[in-house]
């Protein structure tokens, strides 16, 4: 049988994408947007089989019924990989629903997490993740309260630095993770390098490169989906089990630290299901305490890095001064004089 | 030699493999090998990689290899076509190998 394999661009084949909307119907899948580039496979002139890739996330893998059984998922595996492979991205990972946990385990990918009967996210090393949680152990801190803080800090405000503030008064130990997708209007390092300045003379602290493991493209998709403002409950669910599951442990961490979202609708969702799957769902690790600080407010309104964005669009830098630490202000100053910022309103904090 | 970026080589088809390097962090030489024939044949893969890395020279980085149950001389030139992908290399020693 001749198997004819082709990559295309969604966008640029709408006709392409009909099809593989109706492949995907047929295994009960959506097509699950934003899909980068498709692979997809025909037999004489017939979809039967696709997969999609979004950076480093394959999604929407299908094969038609009536080829199933035969070694078409595994060509279709090998292709996606090269493909990935072209696009230098290496570390891969795909959800898939439970039952085809052992399909792909036949694509060399291994179970991270599970959101029982819904939903696995798994990642394309035997490996990776042990290796990822020995690094974190190796800065295990004493104590018996841990406390951890996952900020995008986009940018790093007063608002932060009083969650931080608070968080590590609280706990005898505070680990900080800033968000690496690059999926922001400020660069991960420049994001890093105003959080390090603005946490810089707190002693109990211990500040976290992020990763591909925390809120990322990968286990968190829908953050960084900026028109969706209703993220599947169950997903929010991936990301956190996998916090709970192999990150808490690894560093002890007994309470995670979020504030209050009166603003933001995606992260207010976020902060509620953090709660259930932190603490209240059933899992094979200890429960984590959410601790949710009310947000801080100067004159009256909340503080937030979208506030802070837009009047950085206005270029009112004297409503800014009241928002954020020297350190945010004077590189606000040297970006806006350097290029106009397009800041996005819809930008996650 | 050492692998200075990732690469890939080999499918994950029936009778092949499919070879993962990246640099290590550590500085050291690990390898990973899964394989639906481990119970049978492990013990051979395991050398005919272990020989086609020593072979190569290579001191330094991350071996995956997830096998599909592939023969000897398949399993040496998908993990000599990785290594040097991962190393950047162009040139090499054919009679080494």
């Amino acid at each position: 049988m001749e198997f004819e394999f082709t990559a295309v661009r969604p966008q640029e084949s709408p006709n392409d994408v009909d099809e593989v909307r109706k492949l995907l119907a047929a295994s009960q899948l959506e097509f699950d947007s934003p899909v980068q580039v498709l692979v997809l496979c025909r037999v004489r002139g017939r979809m039967v089989a696709c997969a999609g890739l979004d950076h480093n996330v394959i999604k929407c893998v299908a094969v038609a019924q009536d080829f199933r059984g035969e070694s078409l998922s595994l060509r279709l595996g090998s292709e996606i990989v090269a493909l990935a492979a072209q696009r230098r991205e290496f570390h891969l990972f795909l959800y898939s629903p439970p039952h085809n946990r052992e399909l792909f385990r036949g694509w060399g990918f291994y179970p991270l997490v599970e959101v029982p009967d819904l939903v696995i996210l798994m990642e394309n090393s035997p490996i990776a993740i042990q290796r990822y949680c020995d690094s974190l152990r190796l800065r295990r801190k004493p104590g018996d309260r841990i406390g951890c803080c996952v900020l995008n800090a986009n940018p790093f405000t007063l608002g932060h630095r009083y969650l931080v503030e608070r968080a590590a008064s609280e706990c005898d130990w505070l680990h900080v993770f800033v968000v690496k997708e690059d999926a922001s209007t400020f660069s991960y390092d420049d994001r890093f390098a105003l959080v390090a300045a603005g946490v810089k003379n707190i002693s109990n602290l211990t500040l976290h490169q992020g990763s591909d493991y925390i809120i990322s493209r990968a286990t968190f998709p829908g953050y960084f989906l900026k028109d969706k403002l209703v993220i599947d409950h169950s997903w929010a669910g991936i990301d956190l089990l996998l916090f709970r599951e192999h990150i808490a442990p690894s560093l002890g961490i007994t309470d995670r630290y979020v504030g209050t979202e009166p603003l933001d609708t995606v992260t207010s969702n976020y902060n509620v299901d953090m709660r259930y799957w932190l603490h209240d769902a059933t899992s094979c690790a200890p429960a984590v305490t959410v601790v949710e600080l009310p947000r801080a407010s100067i004159d009256g309104i909340p503080i937030s890095a979208s506030t802070v964005r837009r009047l950085l669009a206005e270029g009112d830098f004297i409503a800014i001064q009241k928002l954020v630490p020297t350190s945010t202000l004077k590189f606000l100053q040297i970006k806006d004089a350097a290029t106009p910022l397009a800041a996005g309103g819809a930008n996650r904090t | 030699m050492k692998i200075t970026k990732e690469a890939i080589a080999g499918t994950l088809e029936s009778s092949d493999l499919l070879v993962k390097v990246a640099p290590n962090q550590k500085g050291t030489l690990e390898v990973v090998i899964r394989s639906e024939v481990i119970k049978q044949f492990g013990k051979q893969i395991r050398r005919v990689i272990d020989d086609t890395l020593r072979k190569l020279e290579v001191s330094e980085g991350s071996v995956v290899v997830e096998d599909k149950g592939a023969l000897d001389y398949a399993i040496r030139a998908r993990v000599q076509a990785a290594v040097l992908r991962g190393a950047g290399s162009e040139e090499l020693d054919w009679r080494q190998l």
